[in-house]
């Protein structure tokens, strides 16, 4: 499980930012203790850092470069600063991402995960069943058969996969579909979810994807 | 500075002489002066009249054809008295000091203004940074107790945004402060961070939006650009035409010294004689008045964006059929060249 570790002076939102992330099936940990961030931030040892820029002592930019001297550490820079330069900024100082208050909670966790697995470096090539998934061809097979999927169902597919075995809401669905350029609407998605169930029975996997009423879907 | 203007303004004194010539004659008749002496001491009167009248409008017409030409060719005319030199007369002193005087005292006066539209614009610029962190909280805390009422919140909680991301850009835009990075920006990504952000609010609107050609970089600010195609965004969101499936077409295409942006929507479109003031400050127009309640400054923040950040824009409409904006971003390549 990755933990991650919140560096945010506003009480509320750390709290709250906590809580979204631990129903996401992070670990969290805060920085409450403003006096000597940088080096509680290096001795907790996250595999993640959600940092905001305006933090009590030490400029959010100063701290992040000072990390960034001891670790690899992905950061995700979280703030109300919106100008360009600041991100331009914050960037050229390693930060890995850059994202503005107040922010959509769903785009949020879309980024921490890309984030992450982009630093841990999985492979494109992972299993599911039995079954081969190619990114880069965007296709399944079982050895003897290849099917190809279309972007759409790629994409939702990798995300199920992704997060196997635990709810994922149509709403994350579709923020990684719009994330990706697809700006599908509710039907589209409802047919590209019942074509990619009817690609995976043809391969063998019949019921691979479980419909939860008001809820979402579970891939198995 | 002519000399017949001279003559017109030194009238007084010509009469003046004149009468003072008139009453010497007459003392010089009355006491029966020879006539050669008479016209000896005339003679020597006139040449210092016309000496002393060719001095002083020389002396001065230095002075006032420079005042008057620089001040003709000059821009900002409140820098005339840099551009004179000091004149050497009296009367000229005087005014040359009290356009010196007049002119520092203005300098100061503008300074006090545009300090305190700084120090406005920074409490400003503070706070909608402090404002959105309540904002933040508040989506976070929607988001965790996720049920109907959450997803309500959530769409109120982006109206708020939006309107203060708004003042946030009018105060940028008002300000002659540079603080915008152009740089190389993606305008696939721009877009999607448009269309993610207005994602609920689109999809509420059953709207389509379609994109085309737009694996294209173009110079400009990312968060200024993703600030105004939002508005774009908004306004074709606000103004649907009944009866037909909302379509929201974002493309792009290159020419041979820029890149354009086209903003197109299917929309109840804009009337004709409306078309050319959209971009004016508070102005709403017929459908402002109409459909929804329009302050008339979203469209006039965009154009004040683009012009301080050097893009083109304009607008196409026909009424109940689409309505078109297109942005012009300039190719620059001595700066690419730059940065390559």
């Amino acid at each position: 499980m990755n933990r991650i570790y919140i560096v945010e002076d506003d009480r509320s939102i750390r709290e709250e930012l906590a809580e979204l992330l631990r129903n996401s099936g992070y670990e969290t940990d805060c920085l409450t203790d403003f006096s000597d961030s940088a080096a509680q931030i290096l001795a907790a040892k996250a595999d993640l850092i959600l940092m905001d820029i305006n933090i009590p002592n030490l400029n959010g930019e100063q701290l992040l470069k000072e990390i960034r001297k001891k670790t690899d550490t992905p950061v995700i820079m979280v703030t109300s600063r919106t100008s360009e330069t600041d991100e331009v900024l914050s960037m050229s100082y390693g930060a890995d991402d850059y994202i503005t208050k107040p922010y959509n909670p769903t785009i949020l966790l879309l980024r921490i995960s890309a984030v992450l697995k982009r630093s841990s470096g999985a492979a494109s090539v992972q299993t599911y069943s039995g079954l081969q998934v190619n990114d880069a061809k965007g296709s399944l097979s079982d050895g003897s058969r290849e099917l190809t999927l279309t972007k759409n169902e790629m994409i939702i597919f990798r995300f199920m996969l992704d997060r196997q075995g635990s709810i994922v809401t149509r709403d994350e669905l579709m923020t990684a579909l719009w994330d990706n350029d697809e700006f599908v609407n509710d039907n589209a998605l409802t047919v590209n979810i019942s074509r990619l169930r009817s690609k995976l029975a043809e391969l063998g996997c019949e019921d691979a994807i479980e419909t939860r009423k008001k809820q979402g879907y579970i891939l198995r | 500075m002519r000399f017949t203007d001279h003559v017109k303004d030194r009238l007084w004194f010509y009469l003046i002489a004149a009468l003072s010539l008139g009453l010497m004659l007459l003392f010089l008749f009355a006491y029966r002066v020879s006539g050669q002496l008479i016209i000896f001491i005339c003679a020597i009167f006139f040449l210092f009249i016309i000496a002393e009248e060719a001095v002083g409008f020389m002396r001065k017409r230095r002075f006032y054809s420079q005042l008057r030409s620089r001040l003709d060719k000059l821009d900002k005319k409140y820098l005339i008295h840099e551009l004179v030199e000091k004149p050497s007369f009296f009367e000229g002193e005087l005014i040359y000091d009290a356009l010196c005087e007049a002119n520092k005292s203005m300098c100061e006066n503008v300074a006090e203004y545009k300090r305190s539209s700084a120090d406005f614009r920074d409490f400003i610029e503070m706070w909608v940074h402090e404002i959105k962190l309540p904002v933040a909280s508040l989506q976070l805390m929607a988001h965790n107790h996720s049920d109907e009422l959450g997803e309500k919140f959530q769409e109120q909680l982006r109206r708020i945004d939006g309107y203060t991301d708004q003042v946030l850009y009018y105060a940028r835009s008002e300000n002659a402060e540079k603080d915008y990075i152009i740089k190389d920006t993606a305008l696939k990504r721009t877009v999607a961070n448009v269309a993610l952000k207005n994602r609920e609010a689109v999809q509420l609107c059953g709207a389509c939006i379609e994109t085309e050609g737009l694996d294209l970089t173009v110079m400009t600010d990312g968060k200024w650009l993703e600030f105004i195609l939002g508005q774009f965004m908004a306004n074709s969101l606000k103004y649907i035409s009944d009866g037909r499936e909302p379509v929201i077409k974002v493309y792009a295409e290159e020419l041979p010294d820029r890149v354009l942006l086209h903003f197109r929507d299917n929309g109840i479109g804009i009337p004709a004689g409306d078309l050319n003031r959209v971009f004016d400050k508070s102005f709403t127009g017929e459908n402002g008045r109409n459909y929804a309640k329009s302050t008339g400054m979203g469209l006039y923040i965009v154009k004040s964006l683009c012009d301080r950040l050097g893009h083109s824009i304009t607008a196409e409409s026909v009424q109940g059929e689409y309505t078109e904006f297109t942005i012009g971003f300039a190719k620059n390549e001595y700066y690419r060249m730059e940065n390559s």
